[in-house]
């Protein structure tokens, strides 16, 4: 067996503003390194209230080996739990959507409250000491209604920053009172980071997303000013103007909209912004226009443009006056990884009365086919042995480089001893 | 259980369909129970309403049900029972 560079060597021979090297994107030793460091150890986002919308409802998600149960009570709160029996181990809800009275595992029917205290098990004994056989429970934090998990016994406290923050920017669109219309699940063939990165640049959308360029100015993601001509630069003014004055209306309307950016100088790292969208400016639809017509929460102005949500290590989002489009990025393997979309809309919205389920997901379905694609090439691309890491745009990629750096920095901060 | 009652009992007929047997319940006994006094297991394990091993789907007739948190209303109103804490108010057929 060949002998890899130890992780602790990749990372200090790592050139800045260049793209990792490939054993990053394709080595299981440091798939595993990742779920343990990164994905164990931080803030996840993995979905939405509307997920466990009542008493009973219960959401799985598995993050690598870690099976979490997402429930919501009779009290209305929502809970997270280890999806392992205190027993003998077994998966407690083996569905991803589940309603339950009590949590009951199938083995022997061990049988667990929604605040997951053991309620009942049989043959024990008169010894038998229940209470210290709950559930374990896993840190929730809800952000607006944004799900956050994180399995570490001391999650970084800073998610509180981050709630506090963002909740003014996201509680106008009222997530917690909208319904999921779609949910897809994607599984695309690359690493993890393939698809971060991918999320973190638009550098890559004139050629590639005939759809979601209706509606997203290129302008807003950064450009090279020394080559635009003149044309070009004259729509750049535009759009500047456009911000600082769509800024100051939907401030005023109460709706905050400034850049807000914390993607590399925070553990639970995020950035936000209210941007602009063109002709119409009301959604992400391939006329520009609300595809549904009841609006969330107060909004009242349906052109609020989209406020875009990104989060490190696995998230982005983007709020706008109709609906929200969400989505949770979770490695599967170290070439393979789920990228799971939810549209939103105001729960009391009728499908085909007030929105028409195509029209609202035709613009992200197109979108996340074709990253899927670029994902896939990239990722079968760096494979070769021709492949060496080539330089960031200072213009379009910054927020490639935000990441990357971040995970460098949060892996080398989280390796175990072994790895390390 | 077992006992008789002084007065002549109430008693319905519950048909199971996936047994295939048809047996006799007190309207004073849990179904769970009366299907044990006819050599019948239905899958259970709490018997007390709280884990819902013994969940079924009542297709007609009427229970007096008392759970103690293994089923959801939005259960009871899709016509799923807990076997081991219904008494019959009714002749049952139980898909079971
Ligand atoms: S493993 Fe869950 S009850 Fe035995
Ligand atoms: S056996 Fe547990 S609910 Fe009936
Ligand atoms: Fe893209």
């Amino acid at each position: 067996m060949t002998a890899h560079p130890s992780i602790p060597d990749l990372i200090a021979r790592r050139k800045p503003g260049h793209n990792l090297q490939a054993d990053f994107y394709t080595r299981p030793d440091i798939f595993e390194a990742d779920m343990a460091a990164i994905f164990w150890r931080h803030w996840i986002y993995v979905g939405v209230e509307p997920d466990v919308p009542e008493a009973g409802d219960v959401f799985v998600v598995d993050i690598g080996r870690a099976s979490v149960l997402i429930v919501r009570d009779d009290d209305e709160e929502i809970r997270a739990f280890h999806n392992v029996c205190r027993h003998r181990g077994s998966r407690l809800v083996n569905e991803q959507k589940a309603v339950v009275g009590n949590i009951v595992c199938r083995y022997h029917a061990w049988t667990y409250g929604l605040d997951g205290a053991l309620l009942f098990a049989d043959h024990m004994g008169e010894d038998f000491d229940k209470s210290c056989r709950g559930l374990k429970p896993v840190h929730l934090r809800s952000v607006a209604g944004l799900l956050f998990v994180c399995l570490a016994d001391d999650p970084p406290t800073d998610i509180d920053a981050m709630a506090a923050a963002m909740t003014p920017y996201l509680a106008p669109h009222d997530l917690p009172n909208t319904k999921i219309a779609k949910s897809v699940e994607v599984i695309e063939h690359g690493n993890w980071k393939m698809t971060m990165e991918n999320n973190r640049e638009c550098y890559h959308c004139g050629g590639n997303h005939p759809e979601l360029n209706v509606p997203l100015f290129a302008y807003g993601f950064g450009f090279s000013p020394k080559t635009l001509d003149e044309a070009e630069a004259a729509q750049a003014r535009r759009y500047e103007n456009l911000v600082t004055d769509a800024h100051a209306r939907w401030e005023a309307a109460g709706a905050p909209s400034r850049e807000i950016n914390h993607l590399s100088d925070r553990v639970t790292a995020f950035r936000t912004e209210r941007l602009p969208i063109d002709q119409a400016g009301e959604s992400q639809t391939l006329d520009t226009r609300v595809a549904c017509k009841k609006l969330l929460g107060r909004i009242k102005d349906p052109a609020m443009g989209g406020l875009s949500f990104w989060t490190q290590p696995n998230s982005w989002h983007h709020f706008m006056s109709d609906h929200i489009v969400t989505f949770s990025v979770i490695p599967v393997a170290a070439e393979a990884t789920l990228l799971r979309t939810r549209w939103l809309v105001h729960k009391d919205a009728v499908e085909g009365v007030d929105y028409d389920l195509d029209n609202l997901t035709r613009v992200w379905e197109a979108t996340n086919r074709q990253d899927a694609e670029l994902v896939e090439v990239a990722q079968t691309g760096l494979r070769s042995p021709a492949y060496e890491p080539g330089p960031y745009s200072p213009y379009t990629e910054g927020m490639v480089n935000d990441i990357t750096g971040w995970y460098l920095d949060r892996l080398a901060a989280n390796l175990d001893p072994v790895d390390a | 259980m077992s006992e008789t009652p002084p007065s002549a009992p109430t008693t319905f007929k519950v048909q199971l369909t996936l047994s295939g047997r048809e047996i006799e319940c007190r309207a004073d006994q849990f179904v769970l129970f009366a299907a044990k006094d006819a050599g019948l297991r239905l899958p259970c394990s709490c018997t007390r309403g709280m884990c819902g091993t013994c969940k079924s789907k009542l297709i007609s007739g009427t229970v007096d049900m008392t759970p103690d948190g293994g089923i959801r209303q939005r259960e009871i109103d899709q016509g799923w029972i807990l076997v081991c804490c219904s008494k019959p108010t009714s002749d049952l057929v139980i898909e079971r």
